[in-house]
Order: C-alpha cells, then sequence, then structure tokens
C-alpha cells in the first residue's frame, strides 16, 4: 500500500526554543492506518500534529529541516488553510477551539470556509452530527455541552471538511471514563471507515485500538511496532515515561505468564493457569481510622447560578471530618466545583448552611479564610503573575501581613514540601506545566491552611508529573492536612483517597470508604465513572486492593 | 459560565435580516439624539422596552439591571450640574441648579440607557455569525467584519477567565474591598497579569483553530445562513425611516421636544 504520509529526517526547533522539539523523524504511515503516539510531557507529539497541516512552520516559527510529504506533496510550502482541505486536526483544547454559538453552525465553519454550497453543506452536517451522535443537540450553545459532547463536537467540525487524514491530540484527557470511552468509539469507527488517522493519547486503552504504535522520548521515536507488543513491555515504556497498563504491571511483577489488558483477559489468564485460588479468601476489610471532629459541615446545600438560574447543587449533605483525604468525583456539571467553592466561602449558598468549624464560612474573611482553607485551581496560570517563584509563593503571606522573616521561612517549607526548593530565583513562566501547578500548590500551602482544596491537580501532566504530584499530596495528607481532591482520574481517587464521594446533578450519588464505593460498579455507571482495569479485577477477585501494588502485596500475602 | 448574551428564540426580531437590524440600530440611535425633553426620551425608551418585550430578551435586561440603573443615576445626578437652565433652583457660587437642568440630566439618562438597550436588544437576536455575515454584505472588507465579531466573541470569554482569576487571588488571600487607593492599584497586577497572559494565549490559540479549519481572513467563503430581505425588513426600515424623518421636522422644524435648546 502506498504511504499518505512520510516523514523524511524531519527536525524541528521552535523559535526561542533551547532544544530541538522534533529529532530526525523518519517514518511512513499508510493510507487508512490508525497510529498512535504516545510520550511523556514535552516529548513533541503535540509538534507532531502540527507539521501534519503546516501550523509547524507556517504558524510556529522555527528551524525547519527535513520534509512531511502528505499524498506526495510536501506540508511546510502550503498555507495551513489549504492543508486543512486534506489534513483534519483536531485541536488539544477542545474547549477553546469552539468559538460559534451554536452546534450547526460550528458544524457548517469548515465547510463554508472550503465554499462549498448551502445544501452540500447542509448534508453534511446532518451526516456528520449523525457520525459523532449529536443530531439531537443541533441547535444547542456549545458551551451547554458536556466535555464528551463538546470533544465530540469538535471531532465532527474536522469531519465536515472531509478530510483523507485525521489528527487528534489527545482528544481524551480531560474526559471522565464515558467521555473518554465515547471518543474512543469514534476513533475506531474512523479507522474502519478507511480513514487515516493519527491519534495522540496519554491512555494505553486509546493506543489498544491502533494498527502501530508511535513511541516517542525527547522529540526522537524511541519504537514503532505493534500497539500489543510495545504496551506489553514493561521496560520500553518505562524508558519513555509513558503509564503501564495496570494489568500488565501486575502480571509482571507476580511474574505471571500472559500480558492482559482488559479485566477479563486477566481472569481468563488466571483461570487457564489456575495462578491463584478462586475464589480467592477473602481478607478482612481494614477498619478505617476513627474520624476526627468534623471541620466541615455541609448540610441541604442548593446552589443557583445568578446569571442563568440554574441549580448546580440540590440538597448536598456531606461533612468532612479532620485529617481525612477525600476524593471529589463525578462527570463534567455534576457540581463537582460548585460545591468545593462553598468550601471557602467563594461561593455563598443560595439556602443551606456550610459551617466551617462550626461557623459559617460567610463569617471568615477572605484573609481569615486563606488561612483555614486553601483552594488551588485547576489551571495554574489563572493566578501565576510573579516575576519569581519566590514572590509567586509569598504573594497570599504578604496579603496576609506576614513580616519577611516568617514569609521567608513558610516560603522556604511550602518549596522544599512541592519538591522546588533551589527554584526560588526562577521564572514561574518558564517553568514546566507540572512544575507551574507545583508553584500554585505551593502558594497555597504557604499560608498553611488546615484544608487543601485541589480542583482537577493533575490534568495536563504527564505519567512521572501526576505520580509526584500524588506522592506529594500523600506526604501533606500524612502531615495532618485535610484533603480534597476533585479530580476525573480514577486512578487519583483509588490511590490517594480513603473517602470519596461522587455527585451527580448536583446531589451526593455514593459517599464511602474508596474501597466500597468502587465496588459499586452499577451505581458508578449512573455518573458515567468506571473504575480503572486494576480495580475492576480486584472487584471480579473479590480483593480488597486498589492499585497494582497493593494488589501483589494482598495476593502473595 | 454563560455570558453570552445571545438569547436562542423565534421572535419577529430574531428573523429580521441581521442588516435591517443594523440598520435599525443605527436609525434608533440617531432618533435618540433628536430630543433632550425627558418625556419625548421616555416615551423612545419605552418603545426600546416594548421592542425588548416581544423580542423577549428581558433576561438580559434583568442580567444588566444594575449598569442601567447606574448609567441612569450618575447622568441624572451629574448632568445638572453642568449646563445651565434659565429656571433656577439654586445658586451658590459656581454651583447652579435649575429645573431645565435637572430635566436635562433625567433625559440624558434615559439616552444613555436607550442607547445600551438598543444595543442589547440588537445582540439579544442576532447571533454573532449573522452579525459577521451583515456587515460583510453591507459592504465592511471581511477581515473587518470577522475582527469585529471576533472581538465581541471574546468578551465573555474573557470576562469569564476574568471572574476566575479573581476567585483564584481571593481564595491566596487577595481581599480586594481592603486598603487605600495605592494599595488597591498594586492589588490589579494579581489580577492583570493572568489576565494578560490568558488572553495572549486564548487569542493565539483560537487562531491555530481558525486556520486548521480553513479560514483564511481575506479568502472567499459562503455562508451556511442565507441572508435573505423579505417585505418585513423592508417595512421595518421604511417604518424607521419615516419615524425618523418625523423626528427630526419636530426638532428641526417645529422645535418640539428640547428643554434646553442649542444642545444635542
Amino acid at each position: 500500500m502506498e504511504p499518505i504520509i512520510s516523514f523524511d529526517r524531519l527536525s524541528f526547533t521552535y523559535r526561542g526554543g533551547e532544544r530541538p522539539a522534533l529529532r530526525q523523524i523518519c517514518g511512513q504511515i499508510d493510507r487508512g492506518a490508525v497510529v498512535a503516539v504516545m510520550g511523556h510531557a514535552g516529548a513533541g507529539k503535540s509538534t507532531l500534529c502540527y507539521t501534519l497541516n503546516g501550523l509547524v512552520p507556517r504558524f510556529f516559527r522555527g528551524a525547519y529541516e527535513g520534509s512531511v510529504l502528505v499524498k506526495g506533496e510536501e506540508v511546510a510550502r502550503r498555507k495551513v488553510a489549504e492543508m486543512a482541505r486534506h489534513v483534519g486536526l483536531v485541536l488539544q483544547d477542545f474547549e477553546a477551539q469552539l468559538f460559534s454559538t451554536n452546534v450547526e453552525l460550528e458544524m457548517a465553519f469548515g465547510p463554508e470556509n472550503l465554499c462549498l454550497a448551502r445544501p452540500e453543506i447542509d448534508r453534511r452536517i446532518r451526516q456528520y452530527l449523525s457520525w459523532v451522535g449529536l443530531e439531537k443537540l443541533r441547535h444547542r450553545e456549545p458551551a451547554s455541552l458536556s466535555g464528551g459532547q463538546k470533544q465530540r463536537l469538535a471531532i465532527g467540525a474536522i469531519l465536515a471538511m472531509e478530510p483523507e487524514v485525521v489528527v487528534m491530540d489527545e482528544p481524551t484527557t480531560d474526559l471522565d471514563p464515558k467521555g473518554r470511552q465515547e471518543i474512543l468509539e469514534i476513533a475506531k469507527r474512523l479507522g474502519q471507515s478507511g480513514k487515516t488517522l493519527l491519534i495522540v493519547d496519554t491512555e494505553p486503552e486509546t493506543a489498544e485500538q491502533a494498527d502501530e504504535l508511535w513511541l516517542i522520548k525527547e522529540g526522537r521515536i524511541l519504537s514503532k511496532g505493534k500497539p500489543r507488543q510495545l504496551l506489553t513491555d514493561v521496560t520500553l515504556l518505562k524508558a519513555c515515561g509513558v503509564s503501564i497498563p495496570p494489568l500488565v504491571e501486575l502480571f509482571s511483577l507476580m511474574g505471571w505468564p500472559g500480558n492482559p489488558l482488559s479485566p477479563e483477559e486477566a481472569l481468563s489468564w488466571i483461570d487457564k493457569h489456575g495462578l491463584i485460588p478462586r475464589p480467592f479468601p477473602k481478607r478482612p476489610r481494614e477498619k478505617p481510622r476513627p474520624p476526627g471532629p468534623p471541620i466541615l459541615e455541609v448540610e441541604g446545600l442548593r446552589y443557583v447560578y445568578p446569571f442563568h438560574q440554574t441549580e448546580a447543587l440540590r440538597g448536598v449533605h456531606l461533612s468532612i471530618h479532620e485529617g481525612e483525604c477525600v476524593a471529589l468525583l463525578g462527570q463534567n456539571g455534576s457540581g463537582k466545583t460548585t460545591l468545593a467553592k462553598h468550601f471557602n466561602g467563594l461561593l455563598k449558598p443560595t439556602s443551606g448552611s456550610v459551617l466551617l468549624r462550626g461557623k459559617p464560612t460567610s463569617d471568615y474573611g477572605h484573609r481569615e479564610m486563606a488561612r483555614h482553607v486553601g483552594f488551588v485551581f485547576q489551571n495554574p496560570d489563572h493566578q501565576i503573575f510573579a516575576n519569581t517563584v519566590y514572590d509567586e509563593v509569598a504573594f497570599g503571606l504578604r496579603m496576609l501581613g506576614e513580616d519577611t522573616k516568617t514569609t521567608a521561612r513558610y516560603v522556604e517549607e511550602a518549596l522544599a514540601t512541592v519538591g522546588l526548593a533551589g527554584y526560588e530565583g526562577s521564572s514561574p513562566f518558564a517553568l514546566s506545566k507540572g512544575e507551574r501547578q507545583r508553584v500554585a500548590v505551593a502558594s497555597v500551602l504557604a499560608a498553611r491552611p488546615e484544608i487543601l482544596v485541589l480542583d482537577e491537580p493533575t490534568t495536563g501532566l504527564d505519567q512521572a508529573q501526576q505520580r509526584s504530584m500524588m506522592a506529594m499530596l500523600k506526604a501533606l495528607h500524612r502531615q495532618g492536612h485535610t484533603i480534597i481532591v476533585i479530580t476525573h482520574s480514577m486512578r487519583m481517587a483509588e490511590e490517594l483517597a480513603d473517602r470519596t464521594v461522587v455527585l451527580k446533578d448536583g446531589t451526593v450519588l455514593l459517599d464511602g470508604q474508596t474501597r466500597a464505593v468502587f465496588a459499586e460498579e452499577e451505581r458508578l455507571a449512573e455518573a458515567s465513572l468506571r473504575p480503572s482495569s486494576i480495580v475492576r479485577l480486584s472487584n471480579r477477585l473479590g480483593t480488597e486492593a486498589l492499585t497494582v501494588e497493593q494488589m501483589v502485596e494482598e495476593l502473595k500475602a | 459560565m454563560n455570558l453570552f448574551l445571545y438569547l436562542e428564540g423565534r421572535t419577529w426580531l430574531h428573523r429580521l435580516d441581521p442588516r435591517t437590524k443594523l440598520m435599525g440600530t443605527l436609525i434608533l440611535f440617531v432618533l435618540c439624539l433628536c430630543f433632550n425633553h425627558p418625556l419625548y426620551l421616555l416615551l423612545i425608551a419605552l418603545a426600546i422596552g416594548a421592542l425588548a418585550l416581544s423580542a423577549k430578551a428581558f433576561l438580559n435586561f434583568w442580567r444588566l439591571r444594575w449598569l442601567l440603573l447606574l448609567l441612569m443615576a450618575f447622568s441624572t445626578l451629574l448632568w445638572p450640574f453642568f449646563v445651565r437652565g434659565s429656571t433656577a433652583i439654586l445658586a451658590w457660587g459656581p454651583l447652579h441648579l435649575s429645573q431645565e437642568s435637572i430635566a436635562y440630566g433625567v433625559a440624558m439618562g434615559l439616552r444613555l440607557a436607550s442607547f445600551v438597550s438598543i444595543g442589547l436588544v440588537l445582540l439579544s437576536t442576532t447571533r454573532n455569525e449573522e452579525l459577521t455575515h451583515g456587515l460583510i454584505r453591507m459592504g465592511l472588507p471581511h477581515p473587518v467584519a470577522f475582527a469585529f465579531a471576533t472581538a465581541l466573541r471574546l468578551i465573555p470569554t474573557f470576562a469569564g477567565a476574568g471572574a476566575t482569576i479573581v476567585q483564584a487571588q481571593m481564595a491566596r488571600g487577595l481581599d480586594l474591598e481592603e486598603g487605600n487607593l495605592l494599595r488597591r492599584i498594586g492589588k490589579f497586577i494579581p489580577q492583570a497579569v493572568p489576565l494578560f497572559l490568558y488572553a495572549i494565549r486564548h487569542t493565539n490559540f483560537l487562531a491555530m483553530a481558525l486556520e486548521s479549519r480553513g479560514f483564511s481572513p481575506g479568502a472567499a467563503r459562503t455562508f451556511y445562513h442565507e441572508l435573505r430581505m423579505r417585505w418585513i425588513d423592508y417595512g421595518t426600515i421604511v417604518f424607521l425611516l419615516v419615524l425618523l424623518g418625523g423626528a427630526l421636522y419636530l426638532r428641526l422644524g417645529q422645535g418640539w421636544g428640547v428643554i434646553l435648546p442649542g444642545r444635542l
């Protein structure tokens, strides 16, 4: 088969960049093939995507060497808008790439630019909306859609231009498990329909379905091959900083034969080889530590957003105890962030009450509140403004009126806790996303709040960065902080939290010990959530483990 | 957070051609400038209120009620001190108040509120895309029309980001209600820098997204929503023009609707 895309010794360094983003990329993609690309943060995955429709080097300037041919034509010589006919690129941030006032016009935008006639545009809107399953939402405003729906719309809007090559840059990050499933379903059908597809992702689940997997490290292609082969090569994946499929890791640590990717496969391997006795002898569930005194009490909390009169919270009852580590789960729009913003009084209840140490949150001033409840927002770039990391972290303390000496001491401690000691003089803007996220945590931590609330702290972080963020949160928890994490990452909840609260449509759907909550797969599915493969296996085996390490320990005991 | 002004609907105002609405907006603006008597302006303001009612746009008026009230209040309170009428109520040094100047202040308040309301009705009933298309069809160059529409589109996005940034900084102990003027200005930086950077990043990303979807500013393109002037469009424009002609005749020919002569 003839290749539709071929890279020939392609290297690229962004203007002002210190080191090349891509180095000597060579490779070919056959017409109709599905290629998955994985790699650590900053490996050059997005840059690779941009070279396919000419954003690199036409939009992002820099030193460009070698070539990319799409359908035999050199991309760098063409305008981006021209390339858009052949290569459809779905960008990483799906929120920001939707700009129309309703779904149908969003779909029409590309075809309009192709100067198509109205009946043809209409046909494409109809065809591709049903392709991505949004035909019923044709007249809705994009901003009112759920995360998964937005991403599907972004894909549909690209498909409506009928490009032969579709490129997706991390289409499933920031999505809840159900949204992710929907996107993977679309990717699969795209592959079957004969489109050429290049899909970048951090989750091994996505790569499983591909014809070929490329692993990138520091701008170089480290390995190319069949996904099944590469995904079960633990050493190689580790070297690339890519997350290892948990069941593969389990089987390798246990020294078992087989490289299962799904719990069903794992069970069939276990039964075939009689690896462990089934049913596995039950181990008594660990008694939860007796809870400390309640620190946050939420009673019958209702909240209505003043602008559009939507009820985001409808009667939430919840009490958080001192020293707990709680994960707050739920779909986009379930009310997680709205609830959390009540914890430090950023929002005031429409009705009901939120008590902090027995006193309504509205009775605390902003500065007093900062000492009780620290809130780390999802996007560190919403708060970083200072010239140096030191000033950034010291900002809160200065606002609170601490003297220079105390400020210096607290800043030093906070930076040490987040693992950024020695970065005091650096510019926060020059740091990586993972490091900026840590600066944001440190800047909140410096005021030494009793409670730490984090909104999606692992968004946009790669495997290694996520691990270190979680390790840091565990350490903070051990130091006695009460921690509340809003997340859509199941693994984060499983590994970190001793208690999990699941929200659905503004009410509490499930609340309990994390192990118990994650055993209720059917209830979780109601909230579009699905435990990770290791926990699903654990549920089928009847074991207590929530993580690979715990599983190994429990099975070997 | 939803900060868009467009309200989904099928009222007759929604269905008017955007060109009609743009022209109508212009005519109504001029109409507001015809008189400076509060009673006449009250009549105009009430008519615009009726228009808003028929466009089912009241939600937006409710959202922006403070802005409207503030404009009216400020204008009513401040104008009387800057113009002189003949029937003095209070004369104390340079301070001078008269019946006419107070009435003029009320009229100016109504005029400002009417201006905002007209714009609000336009934006409540016209999609951004329609506005762009309308402007292009009225002869504005493509890039200018797109720049205008995109700016309009980005305001709510930036406002939303701004709100988040303020919250993020407040959670770190930023207290906006405290301190003298100088200190308060200093507190502006932690909000302005992230917002500025956000705006740059966002705009850059948007440009990428637009190009990736085949958009280039000057190039020819088609529009999914075809614009079509119907009899009701022509009727509306003719009606408004007659209204404006009448108003100009009353003001210029007859000298009606004037509380302070010689002023706009």
